[in-house]
């Protein structure tokens, strides 16, 4: 079996084994070294790809070309994190249940405000993770990973869509993990806007194929994306650009752009923090490069406009609808999705505007995400852990004081987050920015600009009132768990560390690699 | 009568039962319409298998008729039966302007399968005229439903219109993608089926409209 192989395996063997029984260390020495091995895989994927060959497999259904290869390694590096930190994660879930906090008693105040809201919670104990439910976490995670894996490598559209439709099955699971009655409201959401997307999507992708009029082969091969693109002169125009709206709206729906965003904020609320930040990183990648791959194909039979200024308007859509609700926001994990639809909008905005700078500042905006996304859910999962809450009513002003380490953690996340100098998001911005003045859309790119600032200032009205806020009377709020140096926060830590070399230092190699994903999209040598 | 007729004249039902499961209440007729409809599906993939003697066809006719014809319409039963809940109380939209609505759509997506490559003319025509109307049907009924498996059935009716535009439009998928595809879409049903159950045991209903809590 060759390397590329290899690199699917083992996350499918890792699932596979998840529903083993065993002791609890077993099961997680499992599961961090089988997603720690992939990682190795895809890290050698990519290398041997760099190094010059192209490794292909099934008659080229799968492929890795130097968009792949980007995407292969950072999905691959947020599946391991992801897996690190659901050890501590789920640990302390675990003795959460075995020890029931003390002072229950909540404000009077808090608990009007609460029943006004209607937001129903299950009791503690129903809110915890039971020991039988672990198997089926330790299952999903791996699958979720071999099936981002799948997606970032399938060079056929019609297995580009299995995957990514295996993908939405995987996290309908992951997001009604804790059986809260908002978990199943957010994960029947999820499940059918999710669904419909992938129908639209598959229509697209259906489309597309008849766009060929039978040119394309009726064998395996007819849906590879390599196939598309050297007859893109010999597709029938009106088929093409109608699947290509459909496939586009369909992965877009994935990706959480507006105006099909609206599963984003329910979906990470509910889902624990290790696969929100799958779902956040990893499906974000995943999807983008899907969206990706149907624009080429448009660009290269219609020209650049078409799909481009679909993107475009679809990117602006999403960082100006994220700006009011940021703002407005009542719970941390909501504020997160919103974030992430800022992001993915400025990704797409960024690759709608085309162009070879553009493009490398969208692409570098990605791998700077996939680098500091994960410290925002790690710290943020915590503090949510520690306040047994992730609305801030619950929570309370100024956690600072309570749980220094955790909250530290939260603002850094927030500073890189949010693309302050000298982060690494800061620079991708300001790359995108300065190509979309130079372009021929400025207007909107002053509209886009407005709407960064206002996000940012927004995200840390936010930070600054939850973190540094004035500490509320003793007496009438929960205390938090006293905080611990153990296996959740040491990941928090690394994540932090990595976050943070990440903004400074690239490694060449990486480097490397967005700039042959650079030349996939633009059509260089 | 020829293929092309048998074609035409299943395609044609196939719409007729999707007009029919819009002016349905009654959840377990809904239900055996789509399983009608989707052994429709399959007589259409066996007719065009045979006009053109491409007889990969029958394998994803045969899996149509099996999984989609008889299988999930099983499974859904056997969850209302559980359930107990057999009727559609209120839809969004009342049944005689839904109706008329959806002939509206119909005329739509006829008007746009006439842009299409092989659109204009023929057999063809017909096909992806009905399966492009049909998922505008299924829209429709996705966003003019509250019942649970009424979604779900809006979400089979889209899937089954995908497939038809698949044999319409192009010479049938790829049989490997199309596998893939058919896995797919039974494991989007047991799934959707287990969070219905869920959601049942939890709110004591299926009615998504109190599926609302999470605002902002």
């Amino acid at each position: 079996m060759t390397l590329l192989l290899w690199t699917l395996v083992v996350p499918a063997v890792t699932a596979a084994l998840g529903v083993l029984p065993g002791p609890r260390w077993v099961k997680e020495a499992r599961l961090v070294a089988g997603l720690c091995v992939t990682l190795i895989l895809s890290a050698a994927t990519a290398g041997k790809f760099l190094g010059g060959s192209v490794p292909t497999a099934f008659d080229d259904a799968l492929r890795v070309d130097g968009l792949s290869a980007l995407v292969l390694v950072l999905s691959a590096f947020v599946g391991f994190i992801s897996g690190l930190y659901s050890v501590g994660y789920l640990r302390r879930n675990e003795e959460r249940r075995l020890m029931p906090r003390q002072n229950e008693e909540r404000s009077p105040v808090a608990r009007g405000k609460e029943e006004r809201r209607r937001a129903p919670r299950g009791s503690e104990e129903r809110r915890l993770v039971p020991p039988s439910r672990r198997r089926e976490f330790d299952a999903l995670v791996p699958l979720y990973v071999f099936a981002m894996l799948l997606v970032a490598v399938s060079n056929n559209l019609g297995i580009l869509w299995i995957a990514v439709e295996l993908t939405t099955l995987v996290s309908v699971f992951l997001v009604a993990f804790h059986n809260r009655d908002t978990s199943l409201e957010a994960a029947w959401k999820f499940l059918v806007l999710g669904s419909l997307g992938l129908a639209f999507a598959l229509l697209g992708t259906v489309l597309l194929f008849a766009s060929g009029r039978g040119l394309l082969g009726e064998g395996m091969s007819g849906l590879n994306w390599t196939r598309f693109m050297s007859l893109a002169h010999e597709l029938h125009p009106f088929t093409l650009k109608l699947g290509v709206v459909f496939a586009l709206i369909g992965y877009a729906t994935k990706a959480g752009l507006a105006p099909m965003h609206t599963w984003k904020p329910d979906a990470y609320r509910e889902a624990p923090s290790p696969a929100g930040v799958l779902m956040a990183v990893g499906m974000l990648n995943g999807a983008l490069y899907c969206l990706l791959r149907i624009h080429l194909i448009a660009k290269a039979a219609l020209g650049p406009g078409f799909s481009g200024g679909l993107l475009l308007m679809l990117g602006l859509l999403s960082v100006a609808v994220a700006t009011p609700f940021i703002l407005i926001q009542w719970n941390l994990k909501r504020l997160l999705a919103y974030s992430s639809i800022e992001h993915v909008g400025i990704m797409a905005v960024g690759l709608g505007l085309g162009g070879e700078a553009a493009t490398f500042g969208a692409l570098l905006h990605m791998t700077y995400h996939t680098f500091v996304k994960p410290l925002a859910f790690f710290s943020a999962g915590t503090l949510a852990q520690l306040h047994r809450s992730s609305d801030f009513e619950d929570i309370g002003t100024g956690t600072l004081g309570r749980t220094p380490v955790a909250s530290g953690l939260f603002v850094l996340a927030a500073v890189m987050v949010t693309g302050s100098p000298p982060f690494g998001l800061f620079f991708s911005e300001m790359i995108i920015l300065r190509a979309g003045f130079l372009g021929p859309h400025a207007a909107w790119v002053a509209f886009f600009l407005a709407c960064l600032v206002l996000l940012f200032c927004g995200y840390f009205f936010q930070v600054g009132r939850l973190i540094l806020g004035p500490e509320p009377e003793s007496a009438t709020r929960r205390k938090p768990d006293a905080e611990r140096l153990d296996a959740g926060t040491a990941t928090t830590m690394l994540a932090a560390v990595l976050a943070v070399i990440s903004a400074f230092y690239l490694p060449q190699r990486l480097l490397d690699l967005i700039h042959a994903a650079v030349r996939v999209v633009e059509g260089g040598p | 009568m020829t293929t092309d007729d048998v074609v035409i004249l299943c395609a044609a039902g196939m719409l007729v039962t999707a007009y029919l499961i819009v002016g349905q209440k009654a959840l377990f007729v809904a239900i055996r319409l789509y399983g009608l409809q989707s052994i429709l599906l399959g007589v259409v993939a066996v007719a065009m298998g045979l006009t053109d003697h491409r007889y990969h066809l029958f394998i994803g006719a045969a899996l149509t008729i099996g999984l989609k014809g008889l299988f999930i319409p099983w499974f859904l039963m056997r969850i209302i039966d559980r359930i107990g809940i057999h009727r559609e109380i209120e839809p969004y939209v009342n049944i005689p302007s839904s109706l008329l609505i959806c002939l509206g759509l119909t005329v739509v997506g006829y008007r746009v399968s006439t842009g299409l490559a092989e659109g204009g003319r023929g057999v063809t025509h017909h096909v992806v005229g009905v399966s492009l109307s049909m998922i505008l049907m299924g829209l429709f009924l996705m966003v003019s439903r509250r019942k649970a498996v009424s979604q779900i059935l809006a979400l089979l009716t889209v899937e089954n219109a995908v497939f038809l535009v698949a044999l319409g439009a192009t010479s049938g998928m790829p049989l490997v993608v199309e596998l893939g595809i058919s896995f797919d879409v039974i494991l989007a049903v047991l799934v959707l089926g287990i969070l219905v159950h869920r959601i049942v045991e939890r709110f004591e209903s299926m009615d998504v409209s109190r599926l609302s809590n999470l605002k902002g």
